[in-house]
């Protein structure tokens, strides 16, 4: 079976069962409103381009919460519905399976970070202006790639355990403020750093706001292309992971039982 | 030769298989707990057959389906599905067998029908120049045609029943696995599976399904593996198995007021083998194996002293009686 053909059979599927459903609404409309009502409440009595920062920020935890979200949750349902072993059952490799449903989540998050400026520019009056639009979809669209690649890591805890809804209410805050979407991560302790340069995204927010304000902010990237290669790497660090990870998920899986329970 | 006048071709093999759950309870001081669900149970199935394995509740049929289909990891032994170990090449046996888990869940309810199938068709390799035909000539055997664009959700138990075969023959695989086929279903959609069933085998496939309906495996099997308590007690044809309790007779009695003081006190009596039960609220059905019916009767009778009895008929020992005494422990 080609691998291509499971990530894309289950993008395509994914994408059926998420527009069936219509809480997607909920995460994806009303969560990016709150989002940026929050943004801006914050930076209110700031002008320029921080409020810009903080409009990204918003769009990026949207991203976030949207991808662990759909990744947890669309896990999380397979276990309800008890397709987890039919799945399993195919020959197809779980990891291609998942790796179609986190892409097809991970894009959701992008349109939902779209619609956090979209609030932002016509309900809110804030100019959102971008430096150099290309780079900044180039970098919007890998920080994409490299979310979903995080997911997958994710995606393999989600798969073992019968409480994924758990597990992404615990990450989702921790990654928000690690990947310094709303503040610069230099205002956390030292002691963070090393978490927070280890997550693709950090760096993807950098590259994005590099694009967006032509600089980076007192940041520590070196500049947007050194920002989107140590993205590029961790990326492929986590994808590497991701297939161990899956290699133990089968294993465990089938020695547990486990898939069946819900 | 095998039993149907074939050369022998063995697409099952199961070889002392084993399986133990293990699981704990409590925070502090741990409870560890072993289950043994199959346990050393052996068995092959030729090319063409329609196997049954038979049992109770909890006997361990889903747990053997479940590691021939790579679901599981057997503890210990080996089965080999259509020359591929099961535990070690599970990709090589996934691609050759179709697997029906029957039941409410297992479908994505939220959208249609086709749309499953043609995800699984996808997920399974089907080409994509015959996927679409495929599925609409399994739409038609299932006889799900008209109803193959409607959401899952909509569907009755028996729909999705065919809609679950459906989904496990999308790919024409050689093997097919259906664990309770007809579990929950009306007569009539159990009747159309039934003959769902019958059409594979017409169409050359190998079917090993589980069961613990007696009509069914009599009427479907040609040969059955009784299985209880995890192990393997007969593997026989149907005919052969009724001829265990050839020597048998039922006494089947009818009454109300019959509960299981009653019960335990037939059960205690010498001479019975075997004792099965209809216990609803208005009225009881008994069926007890004897031997020798002309004088277990009277000792039958003189058991349930005291209910109100309706009738008491001596009748030939059917499947059911030999399943029973066989999963009693007589084997």
């Amino acid at each position: 079976m080609p691998r291509l053909r499971a990530v894309t059979t289950s993008f395509r599927h994914q994408a059926l069962v998420f527009f069936a459903d219509p809480q997607w609404l909920i995460p994806n409309i009303i969560a990016p409103f709150v989002l940026t009502m929050v943004a801006l409440l914050l930076y209110r009595d700031v002008t320029g381009p921080i409020v810009l920062y903080a409009i990204l920020g918003g769009g990026m935890m949207g991203m976030w919460g949207n991808t662990l979200y759909a990744s947890g949750f669309s896990i999380q349902s397979e276990r309800w519905w008890g397709t987890m072993e039919s799945v399993f059952a195919v020959p197809s490799s779980l990891i291609w399976i998942i790796a179609g449903r986190t892409l097809w989540n991970a894009l959701i998050g992008l349109l939902n970070g779209f619609v956090v400026l979209v609030f932002a520019t016509v309900m809110f009056h804030q100019p959102v202006q971008v430096q150099d639009m290309g780079l900044f979809v180039l970098a919007f669209s890998l920080t994409l790639l490299s979310l979903s690649c995080l997911g997958l890591v994710f995606s393999s805890a989600f798969v073992l355990t019968r409480s994924a809804s758990v597990l992404t209410n615990g990450l989702e805050f921790p990654i928000y403020v690690g990947t310094g979407t709303m503040f610069p991560i230099a205002l956390l302790p030292f002691w963070t750093h090393p978490l927070s340069l280890s997550l693709g995204p950090t760096w993807g927010i950098d590259a994005i706001r590099y694009a967006a304000l032509g600089s980076s902010q007192g940041s520590f990237a070196q500049g947007y292309w050194g920002d989107l290669a140590i993205m590029a790497v961790l990326s492929v660090v986590y994808l590497a992971a991701a297939v161990l990870l899956f290699v133990q998920v089968d294993k465990v899986a089938r020695r547990d039982a486990s898939l069946g329970r819900f | 030769m095998n039993a149907l006048g074939r050369m022998a071709d063995t697409v099952i093999d199961v070889q002392d298989l084993f399986r133990v759950y293990r699981s704990s309870s409590g925070l502090l001081r741990k409870k560890k707990k072993e289950t043994v669900a199959v346990d050393h149970i052996s068995f092959s199935v030729e090319r063409g057959e329609l196997f049954g394995l038979l049992g109770p509740n909890g006997a361990g049929k889903t747990t053997t389906i479940k590691m021939l289909t790579t679901l599981l990891l057997p503890t210990s032994g080996r089965a080999t599905v259509l020359g591929f170990d099961s535990a070690k090449q599970p990709m090589e046996v996934r691609k050759r067998i179709g697997l029906v888990l029957g039941g409410e869940r297992g479908l994505y309810y939220r959208v249609s029908g086709r749309q499953n199938l043609r995800y699984f068709a996808d997920l399974y390799g089907v080409p994509v120049h015959i996927r679409d035909k495929r599925i609409k000539e399994v739409l038609e055997l299932v006889g799900l045609t008209d109803k193959a664009d409607e959401k899952v959700e909509d569907y009755s138990r028996g729909m999705k029943q065919k809609l679950h075969i459906a989904k496990g023959i999308v790919h024409d695989p050689e093997l097919i696995f259906m664990d309770e086929p007809t579990i929950g279903l009306d007569p009539q959609a159990a009747r159309d599976t039934r003959h769902m069933v019958m059409d594979m085998k017409k169409r050359g496939k190998t079917v090993l399904l589980t069961t613990h309906y007696m009509y069914e495996a009599d009427e479907l099997c040609d040969r059955l593996g009784v299985i209880a308590k995890g192990k393997i007690v007969a593997l026989d044809t149907p005919k052969g198995l009724k001829d265990l309790v050839r020597d048998s007779s039922v006494i089947e009695v009818e009454g109300f007021g019959i509960t299981d003081v009653e019960l335990a006190r037939l059960r205690a009596l010498q001479g019975v083998k075997a004792v099965s039960a209809s216990m609803s609220e208005e009225k009881q059905l008994l069926r007890v194996q004897v031997s020798d019916p002309g004088e277990m009767v009277a000792k039958v009778t003189d058991a349930v002293h005291g209910c109100t009895i309706i009738g008491v008929k001596v009748k030939e020992p059917t499947l059911e009686d030999a399943y029973l005494w066989l999963v009693e422990g007589n084997a």
